[in-house]
């Protein structure tokens, strides 16, 4: 499309979800009961933080073109790991806290050595450990144990406030800034982003494919612990089926923040946005007096619907370019 | 023959030593009756196995059919309560299921989305509009729904009969139609495909109606096999549809599976939780092994194909 | 893109602090009990939305506050995710609402939620499943998970006779209530009924058409198996469907928690001997009612009987509104519910 760099800039997908983050702000402002209060804010950022944490490293995983299913069951298995290891193990918390951080490294880097070593695609891969890691999970508490009455210190980081935002709001900003530095100042984000657009191109420039691609995939389990910490401390209670069904709400997030499923366009920007725009659709939804009792099917149902126009509202005007140059081009099925 | 298709020969390898395991320690697994009850009960799941796999062949993938065939389900559970002859009711279910899927056929081939996340958009979509417009409350079926008003037994048979049917058509069409070596030209290379004057977007269009047709064939198969129907029937279907695929060696690159893999896979997976019953393995080892035997059975496909330096 | 990145920042900040500088004005703080003559807000959560069972609680619910001239919320979690019903509570305590009615699913995490709200001066009922009682003013309990334990193993006891092998039929192995059911049922068997012996125990993700397939494979592992005991409700229909099918009608009895009209055609054609259950509908009209009169002062600490509005009076023992004792649905008598 040959458009000026202005109009471009506002066709981009980050300022188009930006325009709808700051529509949801305005409807919700407005139309919703006690939205814009400083507490319910802090209840926006509190809930979204561990899918928050989750999209942010499988953001570099769908960059480099491959896909992760098994967050979710990472962080379940990484809970009831931290409260064996805090509980039955004797541990500190804190210590409990880096362990699981390790333990979360080692079960992304299964997915690593299967997806690298084996050349095994990243899908089914991670759809076997989706399986495998709740399943230890189960197996470890026999699905019924539970482990609770952590100790005040630790609780604090899930429920308490540092100079008057969320404690773990901290611990999402860093990982956030850390996050955008590593994919859009390293030349790690722009081997990821090589290797999503083209991984035999990139294999043949000279990148380590397999080791990038294994340092997404560990980064991913790591910071999966560390949703895990977090959401423990938040919940107060860590179980075998802590974190069911965030892989797809993460996924969801990351692809609605313009990231492309097959690689190589991306932001982390835009996958914040992303998250933020479910996050408020869902709080809001629940403080309009009309959707107040259907919030849950609403927003999830909205989130579907904003997830297509996302897509279709750049590939329509594309689709009329096509039309008009009059040529059916290559198609790009992925 | 062996060589080539490696992978389907040793996930028959694992169904077959799993067997062969359960009739030494369980022989009362293979007692006629139970076991064609279950067979009956795991037939949807084959359908919609078929048709994931042509998905995957396609080089796409469809995560809604779990959510389409709750829609499916409902709408002919709630055409036949509102007396609508049986026939015209279970015609309108595969109808329903090939809009669903035609409605995923213009989002994917018509603007171009990718089919991940169309699907995923659509199986949110779907089964959040269902939990509004049912509340998740059964449906009661008039008598002449169950089995088709065939005795049960015939009922079993018939639905057994249809997936097996389902199964070698599709298989016939893949292998020997135009339409189905199509299929399979598309998922390789969709370019050289449409050089080749095979029109792409088409043929995705296509798979994607008939997936969402399978679906609400595959809902009906269900309903008839109970007198209520359950809106929230169908949960996870999408994954154990998809597993069984990839474990009976479709790819999911595109291009590569073939049917009596999916079948094997199929096979596989279904008899995995019965058979834990049987040997008497506490339930909380469920979804580990299911995540090892799925694990398993692309590892040893990985290790084979890194021996051979591919 | 480092601009772009910041600007999106500006923006954002710019945004939550202009929204929190209109936040007070949009609408009154939460405070401890409804001044008079403002319109009651009552939140009503199930432990699920998409369930039969809390459908039916729905109705009472909305029925209550019909006659109340009260605001029902009804939402609860969607996704089987177990910290939902904390996030939707804690925006409920900034929504402002009065009184919270809860279906607790998990005893211990939900604690850290209702205390937070019950700081703020918001009144909270529990039904259906209690959450630690410190957390909570009142709970509507139409039975303890002693008594559904003991209700449950003591009619299996009698159906089989006193010995023989029985099942489970769960939701899934993580739902926090099923364990505690669980607990007692095992503890009343090794207490009253030592010859009933528990052989199996399966999930079946509260799916009718997974618990028909678990039935099935049930029925063909323990061929001596007597009876199977359901503790979700759509495993009810789906085992005695499977039971029915296996031409094991009568020789395996089918007994669980579950509704009336799930069930009624299982009941009538004898494949289903008993199904447990409370009235629904009035668990739901009951705990609205007292959400109600707590939120008004009306209902205070240490109260010996409440009135539940058309329903009349009820038994309060400690904290506990007494619903009534667990009901028995037999053929003889199904016919005369229909929730």
């Amino acid at each position: 499309m040959n458009l000026p760099p202005k109009t471009r800039m506002l066709l981009r997908h980050e300022t188009v979800l930006l325009a709808v983050l700051v529509a949801e702000f305005l409807f919700f402002g407005v139309a919703g009961r006690n939205f814009g209060t400083p507490d319910n804010l802090a209840n926006i950022v509190r809930h979204s933080v561990e899918i928050g944490l989750l999209a942010l490293v499988m953001m570099p995983v769908v960059l480099a073109g491959g896909i992760d299913l098994s967050v979710g069951s990472t962080l379940g298995l990484c809970a009831v790991l931290f409260g064996k290891l805090w509980r039955d193990g004797g541990l500190h918390w804190e210590v409990a806290a880096v362990a699981t951080l390790g333990i979360g490294a080692t079960a992304g880097g299964v997915n690593a050595l299967l997806i690298t070593t084996l050349r095994l695609p990243p899908l089914i891969v991670t759809l076997g450990t989706y399986s495998l890691f709740r399943g230890l999970a189960e197996a470890i508490t026999h699905g019924t144990d539970a482990f609770t009455r952590f100790p005040p210190t630790f609780l604090f980081l899930g429920t308490g406030r540092i100079a008057g935002i969320p404690a773990q709001a901290w611990i999402f900003v860093s990982v956030a800034v850390a996050m955008w530095l590593l994919v859009h100042r390293t030349t790690f984000g722009r081997s990821w982003r090589a290797i999503g657009f083209a991984p035999e191109g990139a294999r043949y420039a000279g990148l380590p494919v397999g080791r990038r691609l294994a340092f997404a995939h560990v980064l991913a389990g790591t910071v999966a612990a560390l949703a895990a910490i977090t959401y423990t401390a938040r919940f107060g209670t860590a179980k075998a089926d802590a974190g069911t069904g965030y892989e797809l709400a993460a996924i969801t997030a990351v692809v609605l923040g313009g990231t492309s499923i097959f690689g190589g366009i991306g932001s982390v920007h835009g996958t914040l946005l992303g998250v933020a725009a479910i996050a408020v659709l869902g709080n809001g939804l629940s403080r309009v007096p009309a959707t107040m009792s259907n919030a849950g099917e609403l927003s999830g149902l909205l989130t579907g619907v904003l997830l297509v126009l996302a897509l279709a509202g750049g590939a329509v005007p594309k689709w009329f370019v096509d039309r008009r140059s009059r040529k059916d081009p290559a198609p790009v099925l992925p | 023959m062996l060589k080539r298709h490696f992978r389907e020969f040793s996930v028959l390898g694992v169904l077959l030593s799993v067997l062969a395991l359960l009739g030494v320690f369980a022989p009362d697994f293979f007692a006629p009756q139970p076991l064609l009850s279950r067979l009956t009960a795991a037939a949807p799941k084959l359908v919609v196995a078929c048709g994931i796999a042509m998905v995957m062949i396609s080089r796409q993938i469809d995560i809604s059919v779990g959510s389409l065939f709750a829609v499916c389900s409902v709408v002919c559970g709630l055409l036949a309560a509102a007396k609508m002859p049986v026939p015209l009711a279970i015609a309108s279910a595969i109808a329903a299921g090939a809009i669903g899927g035609a409605l995923n056929g213009v989002l994917v081939a018509g603007l171009r989305l990718p089919s991940i996340v169309v699907t995923l958009a659509t199986m949110v979509t779907l089964r959040e509009g269902l939990r509004l417009a049912r509340q998740g409350v059964f449906i009661d079926l008039p008598d002449g729904l169950q089995w088709i008003g065939l005795p049960m037994i015939g009922g079993q048979y018939l639905v057994c009969g249809i997936a097996l049917t389902v199964l070698a058509a599709m298989a016939a069409v893949m292998r020997h139609l135009a339409i189905g070596r199509a299929v399979y030209a598309v998922g390789s290379d969709a370019e050289a495909a449409r050089l080749a004057g095979i029109r792409p977007r088409l043929i995705t269009f296509v798979v994607f109606v008939l997936m969402g047709a399978l679906t609400g064939l595959a809902a009906v198969m269900n309903v008839v096999q109970s007198p209520q129907v359950d809106p929230n029937t169908g949960r996870m279907l999408e994954l154990e549809a998809i597993a069984a695929a990839v474990v009976g060696g479709v790819a999911v690159s595109g291009g590569r599976g073939n049917l009596g893999g999916v079948l094997v896979g199929f096979l596989l997976l279904a008899c995995i939780t019965p058979a834990l019953t049987y040997i008497g393995v506490k339930p909380y080892w469920d979804k580990a092994i299911q995540g090892a035997v799925i694990l398993l059975a692309v590892v040893a496909d990985g290790l084979r194909n890194r021996k051979n330096g591919r | 893109m480092f601009r772009s990145f910041a600007l999106f920042l500006c923006v954002g900040l710019a945004l939550l602090t202009g929204c929190s500088r209109s936040g007070p004005d949009t609408g009154a703080a939460p405070s401890g009990g409804a001044p008079a003559g403002k319109r009651l807000t009552i939140a009503f959560m199930p432990k699920s939305k998409g369930n039969g069972y809390f459908v039916s609680c729905k109705q009472g619910a909305d029925q209550a506050a019909k006659d109340l001239g009260a605001e029902l919320i009804f939402d609860g979690p969607v996704s089987p995710d177990p910290a939902k019903q904390n996030e939707i509570i804690e925006n409920w305590i900034t929504l402002g609402v009065d009184v919270i009615a809860v279906a607790c699913e998990n005893k211990d995490g939900i604690s850290t939620a209702l205390k937070r709200a019950k700081d703020k001066g918001i009144k909270i009922v529990t039904f259906d499943s209690d959450a630690e009682p410190a957390t909570r003013d009142f709970f509507v309990n139409q039975a303890t998970p002693e008594g559904i334990g003991n209700a449950l193993m003591d009619e299996a006891a009698r159906l089989c006779g006193g010995t023989g092998e029985f099942a489970i039929i769960t939701a899934s192995l993580t739902a926090q209530n099923m364990i505690e059911w669980q607990k007692f049922i095992e503890a009343r068997r090794m207490a009253k009924h030592p010859g009933m012996k528990m052989v199996a125990l399966r999930p079946c993700d509260d799916l009718k058409d997974k618990a028909q397939a678990e039935a099935t494979t049930l029925l063909g592992a323990y061929p001596h198996l007597k009876l199977l005991m359901n503790i979700c409700s759509p495993a009810v229909p789906g085992a005695a469907e499977a039971v029915k099918q296996a031409g094991k009608a009568g020789k395996v009895k089918v007994i669980g928690l579950g509704l009336p009209n799930e069930n009624r055609r299982y009941l009538k054609d004898g494949t289903t001997d008993t199904v447990i259950l409370w009235k629904t509908v009035d668990l739901g009209y009951l705990t609205v009612q007292a959400a109600a009169a707590l939120a008004k002062g009306e209902l205070k600490a240490g109260a010996t009987s409440f009135k539940g509005g058309k329903l009349g009076e009820f038994r309060i023992v400690g904290d506990n509104i007494l619903l009534g004792e667990p009901f028995k649905f037999t053929k003889e008598n199904i016919d005369q519910f229909d929730f």
